[in-house]
């Protein structure tokens, strides 16, 4: 299973974000620092296209002795922390720079944030390869720590509300998970006996129909609660909103992008085991009620929003809420569309921080009302909020109305999993086709009075070309490119995966 | 060992447990951050006590390397970060608290109740010797989830989370003699870190706000 190439392949996915975190502690001028973080995530990206090839051919693989395990699902989730990773790098040349033009950040604190950036990238590979669910849970506590000084990083009273606010919060939570953990555990061990790799997903995956379904579904409870308090689910989102206010664009992007996608594989690794002792609606419904609970609310409170960034932030939690809806009903078609709105929310959602941050940077604010004439003023940023905007409203041609659609049709077709509804009943259905309308003006209506009307007189117009604009170009490009065809690599590693999902 | 048979060994497990959650109740009455921190070191001896216990019962030796841990970490070190923290602090006593103490205590009471009667379908698969225990450490997780929502300081929260870790740590030994050691190392790594950046945290909170009071913290509202 465990060939030198992809040996070699993880070796550099583990030690390319380690190696430049340390490096960047040594560095003090900026473009070295840039120099390093690049390198770094060519690197990781290029290991990540080698892995991905390995699992098509393979299936799943394994690596220093079983304690790395990587299949399809695993490759989905490198595929969206390598791509957003690679555009927060990009833009952050030009972000972070002119932050410290500006006397915001002073220029030996640059190291710090980079080093952190590094760890943040490090924790998230290593819970996305983590064979065993203990070590998982590890590095996902651990993207906690590495983030909150990140959210906090501009120092303010706000900010650093903020990021105590995620750091209890999310710990919190978080501990919750790891009894989740330790019953799982308890499950296994009867079965395996007493063994050291009795975590391992290799293993429970063998032995997972001989677990016990009592314990199963309490430890599901626990680390469904924990995970989806790093997810965002309703009601434990609340430190989200501020979090992604506070922190600075490109952190911000990470978070919406890749963080919610690791803590939803966490939640989505351990629903594969239990589904396979406990009849499958019992996850499946505690996921498809919870996503559809945090999708309506979070579409009421999309039109409560006079902050641009909470605005996004509530729209996470809208579009995290429907991609659970989609797992919940599972099927090939609901977990191909859940798997597939991650993707495409992971690249909206990096692209509307990355305008934000522009914006921000510009006019100084956030709040909604002051920020008037985007197109004269900043006109790339403008067509980057328009695209952003339009695909989070999932809108054709951009790439989340073909997710929302497929998710839609599972929903359509065999409805809420579980004893919630009566087979074939409509409300479901209705109430998420009417929270997405709502959603959909919410966000138009706020994000199309920010591109148009006549800017503030102090504000400078005009845009200068920078390395930042190459990321959000490239966003906007594959939004909708993903809408019409997905590479055929691509679209073999999402059917893989949501293969992987399908309950056998 | 005549006198460690089974039951007797199993007794005394539970009354470490039981002295665990005993602490719990204490440090929720308590009104004084230091006694706080001295409460929550007193727990984590209680529980690496158990710990050997169990580890010298079993006869599983990776526990006893936990045990140490405990000691270490959370009975002295960080202990240590969080009087120094309370040092700095203009303020030593939880002031106003959301829900007083004989209501807090009465609420305790009845999660210790819920915790065992969520355990109750699952206990009977555990070991003979920590069976009990399961029940009252997910009563500790609770009390140190409630401890968290109903007290202010950014003090006492952080006690609040490492009780709740205190918990999970006696659920691990109770459910299945301790997780795998590499876990074990790794989450007793991400607590001291946790610690030491709470700590870094309470200091900048004390410069911004001149308090660590979270009621402070209500810039960000809807």
């Amino acid at each position: 299973m465990s060939d030198l190439p992809t040996t070699l392949a993880v070796t550099l996915l583990l030690l390319a974000p380690l190696v430049a975190g340390g490096l960047s502690l040594l560095l003090t001028s900026s473009r070295w620092l840039h120099v390093t973080n690049l390198t770094s995530i060519g690197t990781l990206v290029a290991a990540e296209v080698m892995i991905a090839r390995a699992v098509l051919e393979q299936g799943s693989l394994t690596a220093f002795g079983e304690i790395v395990y990587i299949d399809a699902l695993s490759s989905v989730i490198l595929f969206i922390i390598g791509t957003v990773g690679l555009a927060c790098s990009l833009y952050m040349r030009s972000y972070m720079d002119e932050q410290v033009a500006r006397g915001v950040i002073a220029p030996k604190r640059l190291n710090l944030f980079f080093f952190l950036f590094h760890m943040f990238l490090l924790t998230m590979v290593v819970a996305t390869v983590a064979n065993s669910l203990g070590v998982q849970w590890v590095a996902i506590e651990a993207t906690t720590l590495t983030t909150t000084f990140l959210i906090a990083f501009w120092r303010r009273r706000e900010s650093l509300e903020a990021g105590w606010k995620y750091l209890i919060l999310c710990s919190v939570g978080i501990s919750l998970a790891l009894f989740g953990v330790v019953l799982m555990y308890y499950s296994s061990l009867r079965v395996l006996g007493d063994v050291s790799s009795a975590l391992n997903i290799t293993q429970l995956q063998q032995v997972a129909s001989q677990l016990d379904p009592h314990i199963l579904k309490l430890a599901f409870v626990f680390l469904f609660v924990g995970y989806g308090t790093k997810v965002g689910l309703v009601p434990m989102h609340s430190w989200l909103p501020d979090a992604y206010t506070e922190a600075p664009a490109p952190v911000a992007a990470m978070l919406a992008g890749v963080l919610e996608t690791v803590a939803v594989y966490a939640i989505l690794r351990c629903r594969g085991i239990v589904d396979q002792a406990v009849p499958p609606d019992f996850t499946g419904g505690l996921l498809a009620i919870f996503g559809l609970v945090s999708f309506a609310l979070a579409a009421f409170f999309i039109l409560l929003q006079h902050n641009y960034k909470r605005l996004f932030a509530y729209s996470s939690i809208e579009h995290m809420g429907l991609a659970m809806v989609g797992f919940g009903v599972g099927g090939p078609i609901g977990n191909f569309g859940g798997l597939f709105h991650l993707v495409n929310h992971a690249l909206a959602k990096s692209l509307a921080f990355f305008a934000a941050g522009n914006i921000h940077r510009r006019f100084k604010t956030v709040e909604i009302d002051e920020v008037r004439g985007l197109t004269t003023v900043l006109p790339l940023s403008a067509l980057a909020l328009l695209i952003a905007g339009l695909a989070l409203a999932a809108l054709p041609p951009f790439a989340l109305f073909a997710s929302e659609m497929q998710i839609l049709t599972a929903l359509g077709s065999s409805g809420l999993p579980g004893e919630w509804t009566q087979p074939g009943t409509r409300f479901p259905i209705v109430v998420l086709l009417f929270c997405s309308l709502v959603a959909f003006g919410g966000l138009l209506y706020r994000i199309t009075g920010m591109v148009w009307g006549v800017a503030p007189a102090d504000i400078v117009s005009g845009e200068q070309w920078s390395v930042g604009h190459v990321p959000i170009i490239l966003l906007g490009a594959v939004l909708v490119g993903f809408c019409w065809a997905l590479p055929p690599p691509l679209q073999q590693l999402f059917e893989a995966a949501a293969t992987l999902l399908v309950n056998r | 060992m005549p006198l460690m048979t089974p039951s007797i060994g199993s007794q005394l497990v539970d009354l470490g447990s039981a002295l665990l959650l005993l602490t719990c109740f204490a440090i929720v009455a308590q009104r004084r951050l230091s006694a706080c921190v001295d409460l929550f070191a007193l727990q984590s001896v209680f529980l690496a006590l158990t710990a050997t216990l169990v580890a010298f019962l079993t006869g599983i030796h990776h526990i006893y390397i936990a045990a140490a841990l405990t000691i270490v970490i959370k009975a002295i070190v960080i202990p240590r970060i969080l009087k120094k923290v309370i040092e700095r602090l203009n303020v030593s006593r939880e002031l106003v608290m959301h829900i007083n103490v004989p209501a807090s205590l009465l609420i305790c009471g009845v999660l210790v109740m819920i915790a065992f009667l969520i355990t109750q379908p699952i206990i009977s698969f555990g070991h003979l010797l920590t069976r009990d225990s399961l029940a009252i450490a997910l009563a500790i997780v609770l009390i140190g989830f409630f401890t968290m929502i109903a007290r202010q300081k950014a003090v006492t929260q952080m006690i609040a989370f490492l009780v709740m870790e205190n918990g999970l740590f006696l659920g691990a030994i109770a459910a299945t003699y301790g997780m795998p050691l590499v876990v074990e190392l790794g989450v007793f790594f991400d607590v001291l870190v946790a610690a030491l950046i709470a700590g870094i945290y309470t200091n900048r909170l004390q410069d911004a706000f001149d308090s660590v009071d979270t009621a402070h913290l209500s810039e960000l509202k809807e």
